[in-house]
């Protein structure tokens, strides 16, 4: 089943132009790659859909219904999770409460924050610290967790593997597999051995428009496709 | 000439440090620090979560010690008792509160809401528009029941219990009833704003969306509807304030009330960190104590009066200097 449409988005920042008519799908329990060179629209592409920056022309479809113009707490409280670039959790709050503000209002808040604390068992140790204090691959996992508990379906992430050392890009990795597997995943990354490892299909973004798409496992990280959009 | 300075100035020196002197000069600077707690409190949770300066905050403190006021001198007769008073003074509290946050609710929803998109000069110029609006409509209905807006209401300062007016004796000291008062309804008030900060999930909303509305919207919560309920909760603290100032000598209800309240608030809640709770409450405890201890000094043993309401702007001035960011500021805070 189709979870997510975006048909023929255009999204401006004021009066520059970023989306131009961008359009993909994706599909219930899939991982599906955006990719592309720095501000072709891949950031943008995740606002659009959470109505951050709501699209002038064009529609977002979730479940087969318009977002279009929809607040953001109400598209986020429809199952839509956004895991954003450079992390931005609650520096001034506690782990603890990063994890529970995140917490629908209708679900246990304790028994969703033990559920996030066995699955990054690192985040129960330091519960009580300012998440502030934590390492860049420690908040990593807690935005992770953070877009965990809110039971979303499809999770918009980021840049996950963003200016962390190569070892921690690997338990990142690893534990966005295992989110994966209950949940439908939109991952922005540069990092492109990573996104085609993670991802079902990609979608390469240049200046705004979709410029083409295919299958992850029969896609190698230097085909020429791919290059001519990537490299600088 | 140097040396009867300096021997005058050791004498005064031990008149000070005696300890019925540091003790009163103590208890006087947290009854200032409760006052400028309670007038600064509700600026920095509004300007912390929406990054707006409210310079119509002094107008609702002001609004709130006149209907403080207006409340008691109708429910208390000349034969109330103290604890009679006492008790139809809390009630009051809670209806100014009460009234100070639905005023703050149309406030947000019918005006500030229209301008967030826009940068900060307009909220400010439209929250500065707002305080002579309603500093005038509160001095033509002042004037109206033929009272001078200008001098304390007189008739709300006579509603205080007759115990708060009398000094009490603490062994060492004595001091004034009201002072003690004072403290106790600023402490009361700065722990039931940090209990709701800290211990309720609406606090910890707040909290969240005080550093990054944007995410804090994106996790499913209404950050408008947050925006308002701070908004009323700020204006209320105000009512509360006002209410308390009502029967302040110092201060009392009038119209001036509302630009004198507003610049020591702007002061306190930027030496402490512009929208940090945990700051304003410190920088009102620097302040008042500050205050208190030159009040002293240039009281009691030099005579310039005026330097004591200089001594908050001092500080201010050393702070911008020294760190701008105010004590728990960090470089970038408010604005969503």
């Amino acid at each position: 089943m189709t979870l997510l449409q975006v048909e023929n988005a255009h999204t401006y920042y004021g009066e520059s132009h970023i989306l131009e008519g961008v359009s993909l799908e994706v599909e219930e329990g899939e991982v599906v790659a955006l990719v592309g060179r720095n501000g072709v629209g891949k950031t943008t592409t995740l606002r659009t859909i959470l109505q951050l920056t709501a699209p002038r022309e064009g529609t977002v479809r979730y479940r087969g219904e318009d977002l279009t113009g929809r607040e953001t707490h109400e598209v986020a409280d429809m199952g839509v999770g956004w895991i954003p670039e450079e992390r931005r959790i609650f520096t001034q709050l506690s782990v603890e409460e990063n994890v529970r503000v995140a917490v629908p209002k209708d679900r246990d808040a304790r028994e969703a924050i033990e559920q996030a604390f066995d699955t990054f068992p690192d985040l129960r140790e330091f519960a009580d610290r300012d998440a502030g204090t934590l390492s860049g691959g420690q908040q990593q996992m807690l935005a992770l967790a953070r877009g965990l508990v809110g039971e979303n379906d499809l999770l918009l992430v980021d840049e996950p593997s963003e200016g962390l050392a190569p070892l921690i890009v690997e338990r990142v990795a690893e534990a966005l597999s295992n989110a994966a597997e209950d949940t439908t995943l939109l991952l922005v990354e540069q990092n492109l051995p990573l996104a085609l490892d993670l991802a079902d299909r990609f979608y390469v973004i240049d200046n705004g428009q979709v410029v083409d798409e295919g299958d992850a496992d029969e896609t190698a990280a230097d085909d020429e496709r791919l290059r001519r959009y990537l490299s600088a | 000439m140097m040396e009867i300075v300096l021997a005058g100035f050791i004498d005064a020196l031990g008149q000070f440090l005696r300890p019925e002197n540091l003790a009163s000069v103590l208890v006087d600077g947290l009854a200032k620090a409760a006052i400028y707690v309670m007038i600064a409190g509700g600026l920095t949770l509004i300007f912390g979560l929406m990054g707006v300066l409210n310079f119509a905050h002094g107008s609702m403190t002001m609004i709130g010690a006149y209907l403080g006021g207006l409340l008691m001198v109708f429910a208390v007769g000349g034969a109330s008792g103290g604890a009679t008073r006492l008790l139809v003074f809390f009630l009051t509290l809670a209806v100014t509160f009460a009234l100070l946050a639905g005023l703050g609710g149309v406030v947000e929803v019918g005006l500030i809401r229209r301008l967030y998109d826009r940068p900060p000069v307009y909220q400010i110029l439209l929250t500065f528009g707002l305080t002579l609006i309603l500093d005038e409509l509160v001095r033509i209905a002042v004037l109206f029941y033929g009272m001078q807006p200008t001098s304390d209401w007189q008739a709300a300062l006579g509603t205080k219990p007759w115990f708060l007016s009398e000094s009490v004796d603490l062994g060492l000291i004595s001091v004034s009833g009201l002072s003690l008062f004072e403290i106790v309804v600023g402490a009361a008030t700065v722990a039931g704003l940090w209990a709701f900060l800290t211990r309720t999930r609406y606090g910890l909303v707040i909290r969240a969306g005080s550093e990054d509305a944007e995410m804090t919207e994106a996790l499913g919560i209404d950050v408008r509807r947050v925006f308002t309920v701070v908004f009323a909760l700020g204006a209320g603290v105000a009512g509360v304030a006002g209410t308390l100032l009502m029967w302040d000598p110092a201060w009392g209800a009038s119209v001036p009330l509302a630009a004198d309240t507003l610049l020591p608030a702007f002061v306190v809640v930027i030496i402490g960190g512009l929208g940090t709770f945990r700051g304003t409450v410190v920088a009102a405890v620097i302040v008042g104590m500050a205050d208190s201890v030159t009040t002293w000094w240039f009281v009691n043993e030099i005579d310039f009066a005026s330097l004591p309401e200089m001594t908050i702007f001092l500080i201010l001035v050393a702070m911008l200097i020294l760190r701008p960011q105010g004590i728990f500021g960090v470089e970038e805070v408010g604005g969503h």
